[in-house]
């Protein structure tokens, strides 16, 4: 299969993807964009609450006070992000007081007014107004102190020891613990979670990329009529395999420099992380991931390729492309929702299906301890998906390369199936 | 070095036969002229012959190679519509087609550098293909035809497109192949250079080989009784008389075919008494154009009709 004209095909293909500026652009700038993005969103975050002033009235004085306190020491009111006014009035007076408030609110000049009636020391229910009530964020961080108050407040006529107090006051801290057949068991952080978001965004992106670039350089040919020249050296299937050999080294190359730097963080301890996102990640795992990904390659760079082949203008490829983004896009939704829950039925199914395991199966690694026996038959299932798909895309390949014209239906391209080449 | 054979071809596309039982051959050290109408099926039999398509039935073979790869290392070709990689080299781009065809290191890379300064791009052998004009565009073309030293030749609609510069420049190469033994075949349908270039033709209409041979022996069989004739004056006179055969008007000359050998010179003298002012009178002579236009031309009449 890899005679001089393939591997003089393949080393065509590398000098061109590997020194192109899009391959090398994107190779460097995904992580940094990856980052980025999650810089991004930490600043805008930290943006929203600048200026928030939040009045908080109590009917009870003693709860007005209480709140005075605990809320003076909160971090928010430190770095300012919150403005608490801190008032004391009864419901009456509130209700006239709300109406004299009501433009301040409209304006946004105050955020929100929290209400806390006596009421709230028999069932914890407090009144909050504001332009925007549903500002979850905000609610998330005043409602902790207030809790604390009004248990403080409800508890101190019942005498009871500060030490139960305490226990009552603290909210439930999950630490969770991931069970591996013949390992200790050990806490489990966020690492497997951040890893499995990683596998997927990273599959996404490069088999999108590669793939599409693929089909590009498929259509250049065609509608370039370099094909003709080609074929009078190399057969179309050693065309379609040194294309797709050519690419799929260039992807993994890309995959291969996105990992390292999780490889180097995994595997030394050079970079001391926080206990939570410890990765962890075996150099066989990395083998594996590797593996399934230049399987992946083969799989959708072929069926890319394909699609390229039948079309002659990349517009008209556009509507062929759907059906193989499909292909792409549904197990990485799947993956997405398998972060919700690890142990999700579909995501088991779907880690062991066609096309879709390629995408699932490493998130799905990354987060539950996956048998042995899955993953092998997972990766015998990719391999059977190169060897069922192969014949029928070099057929469609070699009859679409060399036809042009008006842009095929469908129909059409199952007939090419039939024709002697 | 053999004699290319193609034997009893056929390919059909769906319902519509491209080539149709077609058999000629080749001769070492000869130029053969594939000739017919746009459509005729030149193209899909030296596609089929590049094993580019596979026949349908039939056999193509090189002395005792059958098509495909080891046959195409072997060939030179250039296809009706040429493209190059616009983003590579030019000496990249002559390597790569080299390479897919076996040959490389130094001496491929010394030969390419000759090249490019016979055809007065040296300069240019690190410029991308994009950046270089339509005609050096296909004076590359040509020596990544030539490059890898082919035993045959193979060219379809070899001057369409091409600038006279580079017409004759291919003309040159041809000739010179043909000093060294070698074989070359094209298609054209411009009837004066295959007149003047090649040794045998063949002339294919409707994918079936309708006149094949050498071409002197054609043009002596299709001569006889015929006279090439350029005129001012009317010949209309002509039309119903006893000696004539047939005439076809070609635009440029006018073909007569008379009934007996006898009557080429009565037909002079009947010009001159009827006061028809000859500029050229040829006995015995028919062009290429003429016999392709008679074998070939007929049918597209009846196409026009229906």
């Amino acid at each position: 299969m890899f005679n001089y004209r393939v591997i003089a095909l393949i080393k065509r293909e590398l000098r061109e993807k590997l020194l192109s500026k899009t391959f090398i652009l994107m190779t460097l700038l995904l992580p940094l964009f990856m980052f980025g993005a999650i810089a991004m969103q930490t600043f805008i975050m930290s943006f929203d609450s600048e200026k928030n002033v939040v009045e908080i009235i109590a009917e009870d004085s003693a709860i007005s006070s209480g709140l005075e306190k605990i809320i003076r020491e909160s971090s928010f009111v430190k770095d300012s992000t919150i403005i608490p006014i801190i008032q004391n009035m009864t419901k009456t007076e509130f209700a006239d007081y709300l109406k004299i408030k009501e433009k301040d609110l409209l304006n946004e000049k105050i955020t929100g007014i929290i209400f806390i009636p006596n009421s709230a020391l028999t069932d914890k229910k407090i009144e909050y107004y504001s332009k925007t009530p549903k500002n979850l964020r905000l609610l998330e961080r005043i409602d902790n102190p207030i809790n604390k108050v009004l248990v403080e407040e409800y508890f101190s006529s019942k005498n009871i020891p500060t030490e139960e107090l305490k226990y009552a006051r603290m909210s439930v801290d999950i630490l969770s613990y991931k069970i591996c057949k013949g390992e200790e068991i050990k806490e489990e952080g966020y690492g497997g979670l951040v890893l499995s978001y990683l596998f997927s965004f990273l599959l996404y992106f490069s088999l999108l990329m590669i793939g599409s670039m693929v089909m590009q350089s498929v259509i250049q040919e065609k509608s370039n009529r370099i094909v003709e020249l080609l074929l009078s050296s190399v057969t179309s299937k050693e065309l379609m395999t040194g294309k797709i050999f050519g690419a799929a080294i260039t992807g993994l190359l890309q995959m291969a420099i996105w990992l390292s730097p999780v490889i180097v963080v995994a595997s030394t301890s050079w970079f001391m992380l926080p206990e939570e996102i410890t990765i962890n990640i075996t150099f066989i795992q990395i083998i594996y991931l590797l593996v399934n990904f230049f399987l992946g390659l083969l799989v959708f760079i072929g069926l890319f390729a394909t699609v390229g082949s039948i079309f002659e203008n990349p517009q008209d490829a556009q509507s062929g492309m759907w059906p193989i983004l499909m292909l792409i896009m549904i197990p990485f939704f799947i993956s997405m929702s398998m972060i919700e829950n690890p142990s999700n039925p579909i995501g088991f199914v779907a880690s062991l299906i066609p096309f879709s395991a390629i995408i699932v199966m490493p998130a799905r690694m990354a987060l539950v301890d996956v048998p042995l026996w899955q993953i092998l038959l997972s990766t015998l299932i990719n391999i059977a998906t190169v060897i069922v798909i192969f014949p029928v895309a070099g057929k469609i390949y070699r009859v679409g390369i060399m036809m042009t014209g008006k842009k095929p239906s469908w129909g059409e391209v199952v007939k090419w199936l039939k024709y002697k080449y | 070095m053999a004699v290319l054979k193609i034997n009893n071809v056929s390919k059909s596309f769906g319902n519509i036969k491209a080539v149709d039982n077609a058999s000629f051959s080749v001769p070492e050290g000869s130029i053969f002229g594939l000739l017919g109408r746009n459509g005729a099926g030149k193209t899909t039999t030296i596609r089929m012959i590049m094993n580019i398509y596979l026949p349908d039935s039939g056999e193509i073979s090189f002395g005792n190679i059958k098509a495909g790869p080891n046959f195409n290392s072997r060939v030179g070709y250039l296809p009706e519509e040429r493209g190059l990689y616009k983003k590579m080299k030019v000496l990249e781009t002559l390597l790569f087609f080299a390479e897919i065809k076996g040959k490389k290191g130094k001496e491929v890379t010394k030969l390419a550098k000759e090249y490019l300064e016979k055809f007065d791009l040296a300069d240019r052998i690190n410029s991308k293909i994009e950046d270089l004009s339509k005609g050096n565009q296909q004076k590359i073309q040509f020596i990544a035809t030539l490059l890898h030293n082919p035993e045959v030749l193979i060219l379809d609609e070899l001057f369409s497109g091409l600038d006279p510069i580079n017409t004759n420049l291919m003309k040159n190469i041809i000739m010179d192949f043909k000093k060294e033994g070698k074989i070359i075949l094209f298609s054209t349908h411009v009837m004066s250079f295959a007149e003047k270039m090649c040794d045998n033709i063949a002339i294919i209409d409707k994918g079936k080989i309708k006149i094949n041979g050498s071409l002197s022996e054609i043009k002596a069989k299709y001569s006889q009784k015929n006279i090439s004739l350029n005129y001012t004056g009317d010949i209309s006179f002509l039309k119903e008389h006893p000696i004539i055969e047939n005439i076809s008007d070609y635009g440029n000359s006018v073909g007569i075919k008379v009934k007996e050998e006898e009557h080429i010179q009565q037909l002079l003298k009947l010009l001159v008494e009827n006061n028809v002012e000859v500029k050229k009178f040829d006995a015995n002579d028919i062009s290429l154009e003429e016999i392709f236009i008679d074998t070939v031309g007929k049918e597209e009449e009846e196409v026009e009709h229906v």
